[in-house]
C-alpha cells in the first residue's frame, strides 16, 4: 500500500451551501416511492431515534439551527425527529388522533430543510411525504385543516383564491400597456399572491416578457393552482382544482407556462402529475429558470447597472422541494452593479420564511418568528435588499420588514429595472 | 397535588408554552426510542429557561416528592434518561447558550441543555482557533451529560474522559438550593476544579440523581495547524491492538487512537443486514481498523511524528494510510458514513447515527460499555464477540485510548429492530450475555449502565461503600426526586 504524506491536499466533503446531504446508496438500500399515503411508509418511521441531526445545518461557515417549527415549538414533537415517532406511534395504535396531535404536525412550514440533514437515507429522501400524509390523514380524522385553513379553502372553492377577494377582480392589476397575445400558446400564470398581495411582481414579469416579445396570454379564468388546498393535507379538493385548471389550460390551447410564483410551479410541475396522477404534458417553467435559458441565448440582455447589494433567499418551493438553487442567483449576478452576497444559511440551509404550509394563516407568531430570524440574518449581510422569486415569500418579508431595516423585492422587479 | 394544580404552579414558573403534559408531547418522553430497556412513563414535560426556573421547578417537585428526570436529548445507550417512576421531565434545551469562552485558560462556560452542535457551531462561528471535542454520538446530543456520564470524544488520548474535561459546575439540588463547584465557587473564573475539595465528584458518574446542571465549564483545546489522521488495517484485532498500544506511549501528538473491529466498520460503511460479514475471522476478511490523529504546530514537528507513526506500525506490518486515501479503497457505494470521517474541517465532522442503525434498519441499539485496563482489549474482544456469533449478531467492537494510554474503552454495539418484540428480547439476552461474560475481567467497570448493571456493581462493591454512596445521595437528594431508580443506587 502506498503511503501518502501529509501535505497532501485533502478534498473538503462539505460543499458550500450543501451542508452534508450527500447520501451514498448502501447495498440494498430501500427505494420507495414519493407521494403515498402513510401506511407505505409504515416500516421507514422507526429507524429514527430523535438523534436530532435534523436540527442542524452541518458546514464549514458553522453549525447553524434549521427548523423554524422546532426552535419555535421547542418541545421534541416539533422537530423531524419528534413528528417522526408521532408518526410511528399513530401507526402503531400507541397515541390516537387528538385535536393537538393535528396541531403539531400544521405547525410547520413543510419547508424540509430537516430533511436535508438527516443521513437515514430513507428519512433524507422521504420523510416530506409522511408529513404531507399526516396531514390527509388528521383531515380524515377530522382533526385537521385548522379553522383558518378551513375558511380560505372555502374561499378558493368559491372564488378560486384564498385571499378573501372577488375572482373578478383578479387581473385589476393589469395595466393598459402591456402587449397580450389571446392565441398565444404559452400562458403567464399569475397565481393568487401575485395577483392580488404583490402585483408589481406580474406587472414586472409582464414587463419583461414584453421586452424579450415573447408572445403570451393571460388566461381570462385563471385560478388558484391549488397548492395552499394541497398543503393543508386536502388532497381530493386540490386534485378536484387540478383537474379544472388543466381543463382550462387545454380548452385554452395551452403548451407552456410561466410562473413568477415558486408554489404555483412547484404545484404545476410536479404535485398535479406526480402527487394526483395528472399528466397534463404542459411545460412548465419558472420565470428565472426561463429567463436564465434567454440570458444564455443572447436575447436577454441587462442595459443598466442597478449598484445594489442584495442577498438572495431561497423559497422552499423551489429549492428544497424542487432542487432549482442556482439560475435565480445566475441571473441575478448577471445583472450590472448587483453583488450579491449569500447569508449563512442558504441554498439545501436556507432558512424559511416561515409563510408555506398553511403557517401564515393558522400559526402567526411561528410565521412572524420565522421571518424574523431571516430578515435578521440577510441583515447581518450588510445587504441593501433581500431579493427572492416567491411572492408570498416577498409579502411575507414586506410584511415583517421593520422600520425599513432592509428592502424585500421579487427578482422579476430587479431584472425588469435593469433592462 | 392534583396533576392540573401542578401544571397550573409549573405554568407560573415557565409559561404556558413550555409545560406540557399533553400525551403527544410527553410520548417523546417516556422512552429513548433507541435501547432494549423497558420503557418508563413521563406525566409532564417542562422547558425551564433559567437556572432561578429549574430552582423554583425543583423545590415544587421536592415539596410534593414528585419524581424529576433532567434530560437534554434522551439519547444514551443505558437508558439513563427515561423517567423509571413518572413524574416531570425537565428537557433543558432551551438552556443552550455558550456564556463565555475564556482564551487564555481555554475553557467555555456553557448552560446546561447546549448540545455537541450548538457548541461546535459556536467555536467556528467566534472561536475559530479553538475546539472542543467531537463525540461518535450524534450532534444533537448533550454537552453537559455526556460529561457527566464520562463520555467521551476525540480527543480522549489527550484529554480523557468528558468528565475529565469539567472545569466547574453550577448544580440545583434536590432540596432546590444552588451550588457551585470548583474554581468558580470562589472567582468568576472557571479554570478548574483544583485545589478546593473536588466536590464535582457528587455529581459526576451519578447520572443526574443528585441534581441538576444548570452551568459547566468545559476545557477547549486548541487546533494546531498540522494534523493527520491514519485508518490502519491489520487481519486481526491481535495483530493491530498491541501496535495501538506502543503507539500509546509514544508521544508523538497523538490525539485520538481508536479501535474497531470490522462488525463496527461495516455499521460504518452501511451494510445491511444482508450484507453482513458476521464472523469476518471465518471468511478471512481484514477485522482490525485503528484511527491514529496526530497533531502539530509545525510541519517539521509533524512531518517527524507522521513518520514515527509509520514506523512503529511498520513494525507490526501495518501500513497507515491517511484517512482520505484510505476511504478511496472502498467500493463507493460502500462508503456510507466514512465519507464523515476524512477530517474536510479537521477532522471534526459529525458521525451521525445513520451508519450503525443500518444494520437492522429497526432503530434499536444498546451497548455493553466498560473503561478497562489497556491490557484486557483483546480479552474484551473476544469475549464479547464469542456472545455476539452465538446469538447472529455480528460483533461490533470499539475501543479507545485514553489519557495518554493510562486506561481503555471497550464496548461492543447490538442493533435490533425496535418496532419487533422478538429481536428486542433477543437482543436484551444477548447484551445480559455479553455483560456476564466481560464483567468477569478484572477491571472492567460499565459506565452508562441501564438498571440491571448497576444492581451487579453494587454486589461487587464494599458494603461500606455502598453505605456511603446511599448517605451522600441522601443528603443531596432528601426525597429521592431525582431521577429516582437510575444511577449508582440503583432501584
Amino acid at each position: 500500500m502506498k503511503v501518502n504524506k501529509i501535505t497532501e491536499k485533502k478534498e473538503s466533503n462539505f460543499l458550500p451551501g450543501k451542508g452534508i446531504t450527500k447520501i451514498t446508496t448502501v447495498p440494498n438500500q430501500q427505494e420507495l416511492e414519493r407521494n403515498k399515503e402513510l401506511e407505505y411508509y409504515k416500516d421507514i418511521f422507526y429507524q429514527c431515534g430523535k438523534c436530532g441531526t435534523c436540527r442542524t445545518a452541518y458546514h464549514e461557515n458553522g453549525w447553524p439551527r434549521i427548523c423554524p417549527s422546532g426552535e419555535f415549538g421547542k418541545f421534541e414533537a416539533y422537530y423531524l425527529g419528534g413528528k417522526n415517532l408521532l408518526t410511528w406511534a399513530i401507526s402503531t395504535d400507541q397515541l390516537k388522533w387528538t385535536e393537538n396531535l393535528a396541531k403539531i404536525f400544521y405547525k410547520c412550514s413543510v419547508c424540509l430543510a430537516c430533511t436535508q440533514q438527516c443521513q437515514i437515507p430513507e428519512i433524507h429522501h422521504y420523510a416530506g411525504e409522511w408529513l404531507m400524509a399526516m396531514r390527509e390523514e388528521a383531515v380524515r380524522q377530522g382533526y385537521g385543516p385548522m379553522p383558518e385553513q378551513v375558511k380560505y379553502t372555502e374561499h378558493v372553492m368559491k372564488e378560486n383564491n384564498p385571499y378573501m377577494e372577488k375572482h373578478k377582480d383578479r387581473t385589476n392589476w393589469l395595466p393598459s400597456y402591456i402587449k397580450l397575445s389571446p392565441n398565444a400558446k404559452l400562458a403567464y400564470f399569475i397565481g393568487c399572491t401575485t395577483s392580488y398581495r404583490e402585483q408589481e411582481v406580474a406587472i414586472a414579469t409582464s414587463e419583461i416578457l414584453n421586452s424579450l416579445d415573447i408572445e403570451f396570454r393571460i388566461l381570462d379564468d385563471e385560478r388558484c393552482c391549488g397548492s395552499p388546498v394541497y398543503m393543508t393535507g386536502q388532497t381530493d379538493k386540490a386534485k378536484a382544482i387540478a383537474e379544472e385548471n388543466i381543463k382550462i389550460f387545454k380548452e385554452a390551447g395551452i403548451e407552456k407556462i410561466i410562473t413568477s410564483c415558486a408554489g404555483c410551479y412547484r404545484t404545476l410541475k410536479d404535485t398535479y402529475p406526480n402527487k394526483y396522477g395528472l399528466d397534463h404534458g404542459i411545460e412548465i417553467f419558472h420565470l428565472p429558470e426561463f429567463l436564465l435559458d434567454k440570458m444564455k441565448n443572447g436575447e436577454l440582455k441587462f442595459n443598466k447597472s442597478l449598484n445594489m447589494k442584495i442577498t438572495y433567499h431561497d423559497p422552499c418551493h423551489i429549492g428544497r422541494h424542487m432542487g432549482i438553487y442556482e439560475p435565480p442567483r445566475e441571473v441575478l449576478k448577471d445583472i450590472p452593479g448587483i453583488e450579491l452576497i449569500e447569508m449563512n444559511r442558504n441554498r439545501q440551509n436556507a432558512w424559511c420564511c416561515g409563510s408555506g404550509g398553511g403557517v401564515r394563516s393558522a400559526f402567526k407568531n411561528l410565521s412572524a418568528f420565522a421571518a424574523d430570524e431571516r430578515i435578521l440574518e440577510a441583515k447581518e449581510t450588510k445587504a441593501e435588499a433581500i431579493v427572492s422569486c416567491c411572492p408570498f415569500c416577498l409579502n411575507q418579508f414586506k410584511t415583517n420588514i421593520k422600520n425599513n431595516e432592509i428592502m424585500a423585492f421579487d427578482l422579476s422587479e430587479l431584472v425588469r429595472k435593469a433592462l | 397535588m392534583n396533576s392540573s394544580k401542578l401544571v397550573s404552579e409549573l405554568e407560573k414558573i415557565v409559561g404556558d408554552n413550555y409545560v406540557s403534559e399533553e400525551p403527544e408531547i410527553t410520548f417523546l418522553y417516556h422512552y429513548d426510542f433507541i435501547t432494549a430497556e423497558p420503557e418508563g412513563k413521563c406525566d409532564i414535560a417542562i422547558m425551564p429557561g433559567s437556572a432561578e426556573e429549574v430552582q423554583e421547578i425543583v423545590k415544587i417537585a421536592n415539596k410534593n416528592k414528585i419524581p424529576l428526570v433532567p434530560w437534554v436529548s434522551g439519547i444514551n445507550f443505558g437508558s439513563i434518561a427515561t423517567p423509571r417512576r413518572g413524574g416531570i421531565v425537565v428537557d433543558m434545551r432551551r438552556l443552550n447558550k455558550v456564556l463565555e469562552v475564556n482564551e487564555d485558560d481555554m475553557y467555555a462556560v456553557i448552560e446546561g441543555g447546549i448540545t455537541w452542535a450548538d457548541l461546535k457551531g459556536y467555536l467556528d462561528a467566534h472561536h475559530p482557533d479553538l475546539k472542543a471535542g467531537v463525540t461518535w454520538s450524534p450532534p444533537g446530543t448533550g454537552v453537559v451529560p455526556s460529561c457527566l456520564c464520562y463520555g467521551m470524544f476525540d480527543l480522549g488520548m489527550i484529554g480523557g474522559t468528558g468528565a475529565e474535561f469539567i472545569n466547574g459546575l453550577e448544580v440545583v439540588l434536590g432540596s432546590g438550593e444552588l451550588v457551585k463547584v470548583g474554581s468558580c465557587a470562589l472567582s468568576n473564573l472557571w479554570y478548574g476544579r483544583q485545589p478546593l475539595p473536588d466536590l464535582a465528584g457528587l455529581f459526576i458518574g451519578w447520572e443526574g440523581t443528585t441534581g441538576i446542571v444548570t452551568k459547566m465549564a468545559i476545557k477547549l483545546w486548541p487546533k494546531l495547524p498540522f494534523r493527520t489522521d491514519y485508518i490502519s488495517m491489520a487481519q486481526t484485532m491481535e495483530e493491530g491492538v498491541p501496535m495501538m498500544l506502543k503507539l500509546s506511549k509514544a508521544g508523538l501528538g497523538i490525539i485520538d487512537l481508536c479501535i474497531i473491529n470490522l462488525g463496527w466498520a461495516q455499521s460504518l460503511f452501511c451494510f445491511d443486514s444482508k450484507n453482513l460479514a458476521i464472523d469476518p475471522i471465518e471468511l478471512g476478511l481484514a477485522d482490525f481498523f485503528g484511527i491514529i490523529t496526530t497533531q502539530a504546530y509545525t510541519e517539521e514537528q509533524h512531518n517527524a511524528q507522521c513518520k514515527a507513526i509509520e514506523e512503529i506500525c511498520s513494525e507490526f506490518n501495518v501500513t497507515p494510510l491517511t484517512a482520505d486515501i484510505q476511504v478511496k479503497n472502498f467500493p463507493e457505494n460502500l462508503l456510507g458514513i466514512m465519507h464523515h470521517i476524512s477530517p474536510s474541517t479537521g477532522g471534526q465532522t459529525p458521525i451521525h447515527f445513520w451508519g450503525c442503525w443500518n444494520f437492522s434498519r429497526g432503530g434499536g441499539g444498546e451497548w455493553i460499555g466498560s473503561y478497562c485496563s489497556t491490557r484486557n482489549i483483546l480479552k474484551y474482544y473476544q469475549l464479547s464477540r464469542k456472545v455476539c456469533i452465538k446469538y447472529d449478531n455480528p460483533p461490533q467492537f470499539y475501543s479507545r485510548l485514553m489519557m495518554g494510554g493510562h486506561y481503555c474503552v471497550a464496548r461492543t454495539n447490538i442493533n435490533f429492530n425496535k418496532n419487533d418484540p422478538e429481536e428486542i428480547q433477543k437482543a436484551r439476552d444477548c447484551l445480559k450475555e455479553i455483560h456476564e461474560a466481560v464483567q468477569n475481567i478484572d477491571g472492567v467497570v460499565m459506565y452508562k449502565p441501564p438498571t440491571w448493571a448497576v444492581e451487579h456493581n453494587k454486589n461487587k462493591t464494599l458494603p461500606a461503600t455502598n453505605t456511603l454512596i446511599k448517605k451522600i445521595k441522601k443528603l443531596l437528594d432528601p426525597n429521592d426526586i431525582m431521577n429516582p431508580g437510575q444511577g449508582i443506587e440503583g432501584e
